[in-house]
């Protein structure tokens, strides 16, 4: 099991890349949350994959059980979840703004960063 | 119950205090001076902090607190050594004048678009950097850092500052992707976060693919936080367009920790400097190095705009520090320290002088400004110490930096790395010569408004900085002493201290 | 005594500038002139001890661990330098006193603070032995050296000679600083003493090539040698007291200093000597050309003395004891009759506003004392016994002489000397004493001030000469002694009878004399011969900045695109190289093999697989931003379903709320931007673009499956496993490690999204700090909606806090809690608007973010100040109506986290319906 969750992990990084390549910064955007959850899945198969049980501990038991998955990672992914839900509405908040300036998404027609005291071209204004 | 806590668990200190004050500016957002005032005290109660840590460490070697007293290697501690202490009281200091110099810089919109608490929260990130002892922990504050460093690059709302913090944040997030998948394969490789466990755990082990990707996925990552070639694009595209204030302590703080981050990785976990556990690390690194400190200064010369030079004067002055990491030596790592404290500082003081002479003149362009050594002699005198020092003129920091660098190079046989970073630094100066020709010397041109006059504040902030590259210079032994102590503390397997024997007795 | 002296002079030159607006416009230059003259007797006391043969060693620590301490070592050629250095430091204050009358006050304290600080450092760089404190001097009197030349800042002119000489001197400074570290790697001592008597060990260094080089760099272009002579007579822009004391007497001759100290380890080199010698040889013929060509009295002067330096130079280059007698005769020389003549050409110019020779003449009426200084400084210049020039000239003709040399730098020398010895005669004859109609008054007639200097060493050029013997006792016996390295007999008698010798000095003045009176013809021929500007050094070096400066262009177009996707590109890229470069070099290949085919229990899983690739694919190829998005959805809904399928209930939970909100947040701002999507990117590019994505997908592939096959270590999960329930009052695992074990990270994470949130209010927010009116809404419509949304709204909120409370013990948690709740906020303002929402909130988002994240932090406190350590959870066990509730400090701490969550998402949520409204 793990190589398929391995081989759809690439995949979903692949098309995750090939998005945040886009010139449409909302597809850009996109991308990158498509990325967050690739390295999700990722991060969970650092843990044993193929047990059923969840990491919660019986009442009959004070201990976990062998039996568990590994609950660190979802610890770290549960953070990770988090800080990209974060970063991505962020991120849809400026493109949001940047729109809003620039009328465009298209990230090479945004060149405001770029022109600000760009040498090459001499008039460049502050 | 006793007070022994506040002095035991000194590592937490400079990060508690200024995320409680990030938290008590956002309720205060309807009382700006309040809020300043707050931000100010926290700065200060940091530093203090900091400077408490750093007598500790020097006294007892490394402070270490386990956080809801769950132990290393499974809970998270901070295991403060001398670098850390070092670093983050460096980060104080910066800090302090950052906040001085935000008195005549960040007005009430400003504040009310949440200055202070974003302030805050990166310092409480960097700081956290600096002294935790866990990695995934490292990473979490990198990530603060970046959602912090983006609110306040946008803090004016402007088309450009939109634009730039997009691009910081695109490659930011693919950087910290590289970084956390990285960790990830680490963990599945030792079984832990923590960084000591995971060093003993690497240590002596033959590669395997997943632990080579993690070390060069880490490498990737950090490369792009700390602004090396080519990677840095991020860096030139937004620092520019921030508040000055914002940009000094981006430009000073943020590229630091992230090269601390990745000595800390390299050094400590990977052993850099046996180089068995990872092969070939020092050799991108060196490449790398190589390529950003000749890119970063040759760009910066062909810039009009002073924030671009002195944006792309932080990417050509990394590209020493990773140099010195890339000679692998415990001369190297000790002088890329050294240089690391130099160049936070002197970052920071750059672009807050920037700032001063934006205000004067009221432009960023080189070729508007005009004639400030005449005009503005004090602030002149100030500016010089700071620009001599990025020359690498003695008797300042900068100075001392390049030479332990090229030093250790020559000594470690990277003779090419040496030579590159002689003649980076002599673009340097040329570059500098330029700009102070520029903005001291020639005529101004005719404009409208007349030169404005510099505020206290901003003399003060600059002061601070001066003071600093100037104290470092004068008492270098003591800080190279340091430096060199906290390399051999990094450095697995090494206690002893290496030092150049004394001079022999004079020749009669 | 003598780091005293140093510091002395550093804090005399720091208090300069006051003390000159006390003293005021006439008294500031004589002054400020006691400090050299004091410093100048202090080192007079200590002649008897240098006499005697004595090196006096003063070791003041510094640096050790870096081997570089203040080591401070007088020996007699020191001693020589540092009387001229103190000496004519004296008369230059008191000169430009004189000279600056007309500046500001701001002006000249200026000027006396750099001349001063540029004395400091010259004592300095002279008297240290240790190369690394040398360094810092020789550094220090380039940035001066800048600052005096850009002393008039506003002239063009002055800015370009400024960057000139600083580039050039300082360049050679960087080659000089290899050098010196390279001798510190090889020997383990910066001390220039011990590294002349170790040369030969420098010798077998693989290093060696690179010493040499780099000293001699520095040397020539601080002394101005082909091809780096031309920043010299730029440097004239200085104010004229700073050219007589920088470009003339001191500075330019801390170059010769250096060769003379290292001459030892040249002299063992093959090559060492030749290169000296052809170096000085090509720097006299030029320098004697452009000063024939030059037209200003200045520059004609700059010219001679690069000449002069060229003749030092050579006369290191040569073997023998009477090369270093001549060298040190000839520094004495220069430095006394070549700084006359700067004074008076000062005079001249304070006087007169002239600074071309040609428009001068006759001015000994005006100026009769600086004349008669002029014309016995040249004709000492001239060699015309019984001035020290001759005497030194004399040396100079015998020492090649008697060196293993052919003739052919023996003609070279003869020549220029002939050539100064017609700039003697067209700097002093022509604009004092022939043409006197030419200048019909002064400006300024002279002052005691003006002409003390070149009086004072003019009478010595003429006095040392005619009674040598102290001089030569105690100063230039020690000097050669020191050079040489053994005793050498100095006898300064200015006949030797009539010597070959003589003949040779004679016939230069001959020639000198018939240059001079063919001077304006060959001045106009040369100075009209085109290919000498052609050729000329000056011009290389502009074009070569121009070169630069097309260089830095190209790098800036290179790496200053601007194309946001150009940037990810070579990102992407530089990572991929790195793994794959690090894969290279460690030689791996991936640990045995994942098992491909699932089992038949497994279908379900692989499923599910195929439907994310499905969303993904579709993700990349959907022509509308919104269904992207539900693509993009759909993966997360799946690996949230995959989470489920292998045990991480809370995983799924949240991602599922996470997913679901996001969707929920994004609609909302799609409903602001434009749907469609055009192609962005050419053919090309995309597929360019699909081979990157295909190699980094391949290589994580790699990655995971090895990583897969890594051996399972016992670690941090059986650890927590093992305490979650017995330590840490909890039985869900990750919800435990969440607020317990790892709660640091969450508190971190909790101040990302509360951060987050901050930033989306101060984009989206009003602007305003009275919240703006947010635009009315129409009402809604659905009437069933405004009915039911209070209850369902209640139930939402209630089963968050739910949520909240069980999640230590089962599913739940803090983050979920919180999300539900934004859940029911934002399901209510469906109904009742944003207004309506934020009416029932009371509190702004931000207020419940700052408590949030307070409660959160200081949750952490009580466990330190108990058990000191930060966010250790104390608990108590009430029994309330039989059943024990366990009550912890960790429930504070998830209901922070809730908080923030609420606002973070309700912030979100207001701001983009804000921007929607619009």
């Amino acid at each position: 099991m793990t190589a398929t969750y391995a081989l759809l992990a690439a995949i979903l990084a692949g098309c995750a890349l090939y998005m945040i390549l886009s010139r449409n910064l909302v597809r850009m955007m996109l991308g990158l949350s498509l990325l967050a959850t690739a390295v999700n899945l990722m991060l969970f198969l650092t843990g044993r994959i193929g047990r059923m049980q969840p990491p919660i501990i019986p009442d009959s038991r004070t201990t976990l059980p062998q039996a568990a998955t590994d609950p660190v990672p979802q610890a770290l992914i549960l953070t990770a979840i988090v800080i990209g839900f974060a970063l991505t509405v962020t991120l849809t908040v400026l493109i949001v703004r940047t729109y809003r300036a620039h009328g465009t998404l298209a990230s090479d027609a945004i060149r405001a960063a770029d022109t600000l005291g760009d040498p090459l071209r001499p008039e460049s204004k502050r | 119950m006793n007070a022994s806590f506040l002095v035991d668990g000194a590592a937490v200190w400079p990060v508690l205090v200024p995320l409680a004050a990030a938290a008590i500016t956002l309720l205060l957002r309807y009382h700006e001076t309040v809020q300043r005032s707050v931000m100010e005290a926290a700065v200060l109660l940091m530093l203090a902090s900091s400077v408490l840590l750093l007598g500790r460490v020097i006294s007892f070697d490394t402070v270490s607190v386990a956080f809801g007293g769950w132990g290393a290697p499974f809970g998270i501690t901070f295991v403060a050594d001398r670098l850390g202490a070092l670093g983050s009281v460096a980060v104080g200091t910066a800090a302090l004048a950052v906040a001085v110099f935000a008195r005549a810089d960040i007005r009430s919109r400003r504040r009310r678009a949440g200055f202070d608490p974003m302030f805050l929260a990166m310092l409480a990130a960097v700081n956290g950097a600096f002294l935790t002892g866990d990695l995934f922990n490292l990473y979490v504050w990198f990530e603060l850092m970046l959602i912090a460093a983006v609110g306040l690059i946008t803090l004016d709302r402007r088309a450009a500052q939109l634009d730039g913090a997009v691009r910081y944040a695109t490659l930011s997030i693919l950087g910290a992707s590289f970084i956390l998948l990285g960790i990830g394969l680490l963990y599945a490789e030792t079984g832990t976060l923590d960084l000591v466990r995971m060093a003993s755990e690497v240590a002596g082990r033959p590669p395997t693919v997943a632990r080579t990707a993690a070390a060069f996925l880490l490498l990737a990552g950090f490369a792009l936080k700390t602004g090396l070639f080519p990677l840095f694009f991020w860096l030139p595209s937004s620092y520019h367009t921030a508040p000055t204030s914002v940009s000094a302590a981006l430009a000073g703080l943020l590229t630091k920790v992230a090269f601390y981050a990745s000595l800390r990785v390299f050094v400590s976990v990977f052993g850099l400097v046996d180089g068995i556990a990872v092969p070939g690390l020092a050799t991108a690194l060196a490449l790398v190095a190589a390529a950003t400190m000749l890119v970063g200064v040759l760009a910066a010369n062909a810039q009009t705009d002073i924030r671009r030079v002195f944006a792309y004067q932080v990417t050509g002055q990394v590209g020493y520090l990773a140099a010195g990491l890339s000679i692998a030596s415990l001369a190297g790592i000790a002088a890329a320290i050294y240089y690391m404290v130099h160049t936070l500082l002197l970052q920071t003081g750059l672009f807050l002088g920037e700032g001063a002479i934006a205000r004067a003149t009221g432009s960023h362009d080189l070729r508007r400004a005009g004639g400030l050594m005449r005009l503005r002699p004090r602030f002149a005198a100030l500016y010089a110490v700071l620009l001599l020092s990025l020359a690498g003129v003695p008797p300042f920091s900068g100075f001392w930096s390049k030479f332990m660098v090229i030093d250790a190079a020559f000594r470690g046989g990277s003779t090419i790395i040496a030579l590159i970073a002689l003649a980076a630094s002599f673009l340097t100066l040329y570059g500098m010569s330029n700009l102070w020709t520029q903005v001291f010397w020639k005529t101004p041109p005719e404009r409208k408004r007349a030169v404005r006059p510099i505020p206290p504040a901003m003399l003060a902030a600059l002061t601070i900085l001066a003071a600093c590259t100037i104290g470092m210079g004068l008492f270098v032994e003591p800080v190279t002493r340091f430096a060199r102590h906290a390399a051999a503390q990094v450095t697995p397997g090494t206690e002893r201290v290496p030092s150049m024997p004394p001079p022999a007795a004079e020749a009669p | 005594m003598m780091a005293r002296m140093l510091l002395l002079s550093f804090v005399g030159s720091c208090v300069a500038w006051p003390l000159s607006r006390l003293l005021g416009r006439r008294a500031a230059g004589w002054g400020l002139a006691v400090l050299p003259a004091a410093i100048f007797a202090a080192f007079i006391n200590m002649a008897p001890a240098v006499e005697a043969g004595i090196t006096i060693v003063e070791h003041v620590p510094w640096a050790a661990s870096l081997g570089v301490d203040l080591v401070l070592r007088l020996d007699g050629f020191s001693f020589l330098f540092v009387l001229l250095i103190t000496g004519i430091g004296a008369l230059v204050v008191i000169n430009a006193g004189a000279y600056l009358s007309d500046e500001t006050d701001a002006a000249r304290g200026r000027f006396f603070t750099l001349i001063l600080l540029f004395m400091t450092a010259m004592l300095g760089a002279v008297l240290s032995d240790n190369l690394v404190v040398l360094f810092l001097f020789w550094e220090a009197t380039s940035v001066l050296s800048f600052l005096l030349i850009g002393f008039d800042a506003e002239s063009p002119h002055a800015r370009r000679a400024a960057l000139i000489s600083l580039r050039v001197t300082m360049g050679g400074g960087l080659a000089l600083l290899m050098a010196v570290i390279l001798i510190g790697a090889t020997l383990d001592t910066y001390s220039m003493s011990e590294a002349v008597t170790r040369s030969a060990e420098l010798v077998r260094s693989p290093w060696i090539i690179l010493i040499v080089a780099g000293v001699m760099l520095g040397a020539f272009t601080k002394s101005a040698q082909f091809p780096f002579h031309f920043w010299l007579p730029n440097a004239m822009q200085a104010p004229t007291p700073a050219s007589a004391y920088l470009h003339s007497a001191t500075m330019v001759k801390l170059g010769i200093y250096l060769l003379a100290r290292f001459e030892p380890l040249i002299g063992a080199l093959a090559f060492g000597r030749d290169v000296l010698v052809t170096v000085a040889a090509i720097t006299m013929l030029v320098a004697a050309v452009q000063a024939l060509r030059s037209e200003n009295f200045k520059s004609v002067l700059a010219n001679s003395t690069v000449a002069s330096l060229g003749i030092l130079v050579l006369l290191v280059g040569l073997d023998g004891p009477i090369a270093t007698v001549a060298l040190v005769g000839f520094i004495l020389a220069h430095a006394l009759y070549k700084a006359t003549l700067f004074f008076c050409a000062g005079s001249v110019l304070h006087a007169t506003g002239l600074s071309k020779l040609r428009s001068m003449g006759g001015l000994a009426r005006f100026l009769p004392v600086t004349a008669a200084a002029a014309l016995l400084a040249s004709l000492s210049m001239a060699g015309i016994p019984p001035f020290l020039g001759f005497i030194s000239k004399e040396f100079l003709f015998l020492a090649q002489v008697e060196s293993s040399w052919q003739s052919v730098p023996l003609a070279v020398a003869v020549l220029v000397n002939a050539v100064l010895v017609a700039v003697a005669g067209a700097v002093t004859l022509r604009p004092f004493f022939l043409d006197r109609d030419k200048v019909k008054a002064v400006r300024h007639g002279e002052t005691a001030g003006l002409v003390l200097g070149p009086a004072v060493l003019a009478l010595l050029g003429l006095t040392i000469s005619l009674e040598p013997d102290w001089i030569s006792r105690s100063v230039l016996q020690p000097a050669v002694t020191a050079v040489y390295g053994s005793a050498v007999e100095v006898d300064l008698s200015v006949m030797h009878g009539f010597t070959p010798l003589l003949a040779l000095s004679a016939a230069v003045v001959g020639i000198g004399a018939l240059i001079f009176v063919f001077w304006k013809r060959i001045h106009r021929r040369l100075a009209a011969y085109a290919p000498l500007d052609r050729y000329d050094v000056e011009h290389a070096y502009d074009n070569m900045l121009r070169r630069f400066d097309a260089l830095a262009t190209a790098t800036v177009r290179l790496v200053q695109h601007g194309d946001l996707r150009g940037y990810v590109w070579t990102v992407c890229a530089a990572a991929i190289v790195f793994v794959a470069w690090g894969l290279i070099a460690a030689g791996v290949a991936p640990r045995g093999t994942a098992d491909w085919a699932p089992r038949l229990t497994e279908l379900g899983g692989v499923a599910i697989a195929l439907v994310g690739v499905g969303g993904a694919v579709a993700a990349t190829k959907a022509r509308t931003l919104l269904s992207a998005l539900l693509a993009v959805g759909l993966v997360g809904f799946i690996s949230a379903l995959i989470f489920l399928t292998n045990g991480a209930p809370d995983l799924a939970l949240t991602q599922f709320a996470v997913e679901s909100l996001v969707v929920v947040l994004l609609t909302v701002a799609l409903l602001v931007l434009p749907l469609g999507v055009r192609y962005t990117r050419s053919v090309r590019e995309r597929r360019l673009d699909a081979l990157l994505a295909v190699a980094f997908g391949a290589l994580i592939l790699v990655m995971l499956l090895d990583m897969s096959q890594a051996p399972r270590l016992p670690g941090a999960s059986e650890f927590f496993g093992a305490r979650a329930l017995l330590e840490a009052h909890g039985r869900n695992v990750v919800n435990v490690i969440l607020v317990d074990f790892r709660a640091f990270d969450t508190l971190g994470e909790t101040t990302v999204i509360t951060v987050s949130a901050i930033v989306a209010w101060a984009l989206l927010g009003p602007r305003t700090a009275v919240e703006g009116a947010l635009p009315i809404e129409r009402a809604p419509t659905a009437i069933i909606l405004v009915s039911t949304s209070r209850i369902f709204f209640w139930l939402l909120l209630g089963s968050s806090l739910v949520i909240l409370w069980r999640g230590h013990n089962d599913i739940g948690g803090g983050f979920v809690g919180g999300l539900v709740a934004a859940l029911a906020f934002s399901f209510h303002s469906l109904a009742h608007g944003v207004a309506g929402a934020r009416a029932l909130l009371r509190v702004h988002p931000q207020g419940l973010l700052g408590a949030g994240l307070l409660l959160a932090t200081l949750s952490g406190l009580p466990g330190l100040f108990a058990r000191g350590e930060f966010l250790t959870q104390l608990w108590w066990e009430p029994s309330v109506a039989g059943m024990r509730v366990a009550l912890g400090t960790s429930v504070l701490f998830d209901l922070g986290v809730y908080m923030v969550v609420l606002g973070t998402v309700l912030a979100f949520l207001f701001g983009l319906r804000r921007q929607a409204a619009r």
